[in-house]
């Protein structure tokens, strides 16, 4: 392996010094990403990137990426930093390449409705911009402000728009990457050819960046609706909500929205912001639609929300709520620190699984939230996250409550999603015999594991010693088990939730 | 018969010496029409074979047995086949010798032609008798055994209070195998057959049963999305056996118009208005006087394009009203034709058996603006070929029909080709336009088409290492 000084000197001579950084300060930001985790785990993985690379085009992509063949350092991609199980964050250090410089909108075609942009800008940028010239994006990642094209891509992401406009995949026309050999592929051919043509675009959805470098997108558009209306509904309990969502699918409704959130995630809010509504168990929906249609909803909305026990708050609720859907993790400035667990599960499911998710959390001794929203017509998101200080030593027991949640989405036909750095025990999970298919896959566009390695198949540590390099994923299932029972043990309650529970009673 | 396989093929035959003369066009041409004064005897001989033994499939196990014997794992006598099968299933495939055969799923109807490459001397699957369709109790999922009929289908999921979102482009009575094995042209207004897949049930190269994707949900978020990635090809990396499928709630009030245009133009501008009205559209489909002669008795105009909503009792007259406003400049509309996928079995089935007389080149997509420009060129194409020409089309919410020209015309491998050819350079004067029919991927020399070809010939070659679905095999 050449140097580190040395490896410094050449990607300097290709982005320049100023988008090359190396102080332990800068290195420090990119340790981690929304994820709150614990020091711990610095033992087993090297954090903290050698050097942070800011390229602003595909060639320098390109060339960062063959630079690390004389290097040997592990190159990891980067957007927003807003995933939740760490595929952002190296695990050998090496570079890490930041993709926000590359925050272009190349350009809009109205005839083909679609918009050509980079990788590294966000999804509010895009959605922004195509509103004024009068389009939508048919799905938008719920973290539109945080999260990049590329880095929603590469997560798979879910978001508004599932149920009326389709996946986020099928949202997504043609791709750039620079694969792990440095060279470019576009995924699609030029023409709309429908997945003809050798179409390889769906492979980088969930790809996490273990496959390439996405650089440019082209994303579909749609035409902007007339009205969208937020209506909100409180229910006696979460799982009427949960009733009231599914309910909706049944009818054959298509809101462009529907999501239930449990009352304490209110109770948190109000700690930080006064005009927080009133702590309730209720259901956000959003249509869209021209006038006439959106009344037509309404109606039908209301009259399957009052099936379920719920009552329609004032408008001035839902307007609120919709102009904050993009900030929904503000409990983190509670606790100082926060884990989301990510899974997707059948809806005919959804009532049994927030009560399950209520139930582990207590177990647990966690305080947060659950919270679920349709994706399609088989499938919705449930997304409950817990609090934790992670500047204490039990604060990363909180940890084991992402490692029960998967387990639970297993048990109802669900799945946990996404791998990153400690999820990837759940692959196997996930594919069965299949994994080999998908090793397969890495094997053919990364044989040297030179992108995002050691998270997929394996867990590589920052050792170099043989027996110590890697663990089998197993092992890290065990470590989140070992830590769901010392939380469930842990005698005291955290600072801030015997806070959270005074303010609840009152 | 297989896409890669073929591919492959061609890409190796133009490296052999002898052949490196002809130019690779012509060269595909002798392949797809089995050319003697082109192509040595040997070659001529290798296309020609067939699959000497089909195997009916009545359930997965024995498809991961057949495996597991070709793979040398079980011997033959695990087949449990009779003395006199035994006998020819052991001369046939020359088991106990050093031969490497392979597995094919047999279409139950293909649109268009067969690949170029039949199975060398491997087992062809015929699933027509493996044709299970189940609901889930409480949601809108199916899973459909590959053998399904997608008439069945649709049927038994109205009876059960769901729809199936996809019909097919050009009504023939596919299997819903044929998705993944075939050619059918499944899609809706909303996206194509990949998005109502949830899950593909398979059997791997070794033997097991091996799911792609998620039965009771979508699978964002668990690695690489190899399931959407491959289902054009899947049949090539795993044998898929059953199918899980997406529907949606039975909408509470359909209907169906069709709208008669005279004009070429107007009936483009009115494609591209009407692709631009949101949800409540099922499906889109647009035919020319020749192909609505095929689909419906009484007289056809230039154009017809029937437009099927579903939405809810009480919205269904607005949409009705947003669609006639896009579709502004047709000359006679009526909601009296009926939903022609809603006929009864038997019904399907004849006009099915009318429509499949033509001959299909297969799938040209093209921006809804430059449908009527197509259509012209199609036309006059088809009077110069002496092969009248009709069109069958579906349009996408993204502004694009997918259309699927028909030929009345023998269905000679020449005249396939030859036809191909022509569409080929029409659809090459368009801009915006292409021609996705399969031997486009053989003539097709754009850089990173290519390059996507090779990536997913060396995942087959990593994912099927026992060379046992579809194997790749050289000239
Ligand atoms: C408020 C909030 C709400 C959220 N809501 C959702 C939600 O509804 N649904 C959901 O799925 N997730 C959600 N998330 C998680 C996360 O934000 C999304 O997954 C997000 O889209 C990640 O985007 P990012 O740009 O931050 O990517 P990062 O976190 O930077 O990266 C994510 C993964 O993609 C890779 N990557 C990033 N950019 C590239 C690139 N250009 N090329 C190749 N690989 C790349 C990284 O290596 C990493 O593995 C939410 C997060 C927050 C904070």
């Amino acid at each position: 392996m050449a140097s580190l000084d040395y490896a410094y000197r050449r990607l300097v001579n290709t982005l320049g010094p100023e988008r090359v950084a190396r102080s332990e300060f800068e290195r420090m930001v990119y340790s981690h990403d929304f994820a709150s985790l614990p020091k711990i785990a610095l033992l087993q993985w090297r954090l903290y990137p050698d050097f942070v690379a800011l390229p602003q085009t595909t060639e320098e992509v390109s060339g960062v990426v063959k630079l690390s063949d004389e290097s040997l350092l592990q190159i990891t991609p980067r957007g927003g930093g807003t995933g939740w199980c760490g595929g952002s964050v190296p695990n050998r250090g090496g570079v890490l390449i930041d993709m926000r410089k590359m925050n272009h909108i190349l350009g809009i075609d109205p005839d083909g409705r679609t918009v050509a942009v980079e990788a590294g800008v966000s999804w509010k940028e895009v959605e922004d911009f195509v509103e004024a010239k009068g389009f939508a994006l048919p799905h938008v990642p719920l973290n539109a402000i945080g999260s990049t094209v590329g880095g929603a891509i590469n997560s798979g992401s879910t978001g508004f728009g599932g149920l009326r406009g389709g996946s986020l995949r099928d949202a997504v026309a043609n791709l750039d990457v620079v694969l792990p050999d440095g060279s470019l592929l576009k995924t699609a051919s030029g023409a709309d050819a429908g997945g003809a043509l050798a179409d390889l675009t769906p492979l980088f959805f969930g790809a996490e960046g273990t496959l390439g470098i996405v650089t440019k997108a082209v994303l579909r558009l749609i035409p902007k609706p007339e009205l969208t209306r937020p209506l909100t509904y409180s229910f006696p309990e979460l799982p009427a909500a949960g009733r009231f969502l599914k309910a909706i699918v049944d009818a054959g409704l298509t809101p462009y929205h529907a999501a239930a959130v449990d009352r304490d995630h209110f109770v948190f809010e109000r700690a930080l912001r006064s005009d927080t509504p009133e702590p309730v168990d209720l259901a956000l929906v959003a249509v869209q639609g021209s006038k006439d249609e959106v009344a037509d909803q309404e109606k039908a909305l209301d009259a399957l929300a009052s099936k379920e026990g719920g009552a329609k708050l004032p408008p001035a609720v839902g307007d609120g709520l919709w102009r904050e859907r993009h900030n929904n993790y503000g409990a983190r400035r509670l606790s100082r620190g926060l884990m989301i667990s990510y899974n997707l599960v059948p809806l005919r499911r959804l009532p049994e699984a927030v009560e399950t998710a209520a139930r582990i959390r207590d177990k647990l001794k966690l305080n947060g939230s659950v919270q679920a929203h349709l994706v399609d017509s088989t499938t919705a998101a449930l997304n409950p996250y817990v609090l934790m200080d992670d500047t204490r030593p039990s604060g990363g027991t909180a940890l084991g409550f992402v490692k029960r949640m998967g387990d639970a989405a297993f048990k109802m036909d669900g799945h946990p999603m996404g791998l990153g750095l400690f999820l990837v025990f759940n692959l196997r999970k996930m594919h069965g015999n299949a994994t080999s298919a998908y090793s397969a896959v890495k094997g053919v566009l990364d044989p040297r594991k030179k992108i995002n390695g050691g998270k997929t198949f394996e867990v590589w540590t920052k050792y170099p010693w043989p027996g110590l390099r890697a663990i089998p994923p197993p092992g890290m299932a065990i470590g989140l088990e070992v830590a769901a029972i010392l939380r469930r043990a842990k005698p005291t309650r955290d600072r801030f939730v015997r806070a959270y529970e005074h303010s609840k009673e009152g | 018969m297989g896409l890669l396989k073929d591919w492959d093929y061609v890409e190796q035959a133009v490296r052999i010496p002898a052949l490196a003369e002809v130019i690779r066009e012509a060269l595909i041409r002798a392949l797809f029409v089995r050319d003697d004064r082109v192509l040595p005897a040997s070659i001529i001989g290798d296309l020609n074979r067939l699959p000497p033994v089909t195997v009916k499939v009545k359930e997965d196990g024995e498809v991961r047995k057949l495996i597991r014997v070709l793979n040398g794992e079980e011997s033959t006598v695990s087949l449990g086949l009779n003395a006199e099968d035994y006998h020819f299933f052991r001369t046939q495939l020359g088991v106990g010798r050093t031969r490497e055969f392979g597995l094919t799923m047999r279409p139950r109807v293909l649109l268009t032609y067969d690949w170029i490459v039949p199975e060398q001397r491997g087992v062809q699957l015929d699933f027509t008798a493996y044709a299970g369709v189940e609901f889930a109790e409480d949601g809108h999922r199916a899973i459909a055994q590959v053998g399904a009929l997608w008439k069945r289908l649709y049927d038994d999921a109205l009876a059960a209070g769901h729809l199936v979102p996809f019909v097919p482009t050009v009504p023939l009575d596919f299997a819903i195998g044929d998705a993944v094995c075939g050619d059918a042209p499944f899609g809706s207004f909303r996206g194509g057959f990949a998005s109502y897949v949830n899950a593909l049930r398979t059997i791997s190269p070794y033997g097991h049963r091996a799911r792609i994707g998620f039965e009771e949900v979508a699978n964002n978020g668990t690695a690489y999305d190899l399931l959407h990635a491959s289902i054009p090809l899947a049949s090539e990396f795993f044998v898929p056996v059953a199918v899980a499928l997406r529907l949606e709630a039975k909408p509470g009030a359909r209907k169906t118009l069709t709208y008669a245009f005279d004009d070429p133009a107007k009936v483009s501008i009115a494609l591209d208005k009407v692709s631009r009205v949101g949800p409540g559209i099922q499906w889109v489909h647009l035919t020319d006087a020749v192909a609505a002669k095929t689909l419906r008795p009484g007289p056809a105009e230039a154009f017809a394009v029937q437009v099927s909503l579903g939405t809810t009792a009480t919205g269904i007259a607005a949409k009705e009203k947003v669609v006639d406003a896009a579709l502004a400049g047709f000359k006679a509309k009526t909601a009296d034709a009926p939903n022609p996928f809603d006929a009864p079995a038997e019904a399907y089935r004849k006009t099915a058996e009318a429509v499949a007389r033509a001959l299909f080149v297969g799938e040209v997509r093209i921006p809804a603006k430059s449908f009527g420009d197509f259509a012209g060129k199609v036309r006059a194409f088809g009077d110069q070929s002496a092969a009248k020409a009709g069109i069958y089309g579906s349009l996408g919410s993204t502004g694009i029909v997918s259309a699927f020209p028909s030929f009345s015309a023998p269905k000679d491998r020449i005249k396939v080709y030859d036809l191909s050819k022509g569409v080929r350079a029409i659809v090459a004067r368009i801009p915006g336009a292409a021609f996705t029919g399969r031997l486009t991927h053989l003539w097709e020399e754009e850089p990173n088409f290519l390059r996507r070809m090779a990536l997913w010939r060396e995942m087959k070659l990593q994912i099927d290492a026992a060379h046992v679905v579809q194997p790749l095999v050289a000239p």
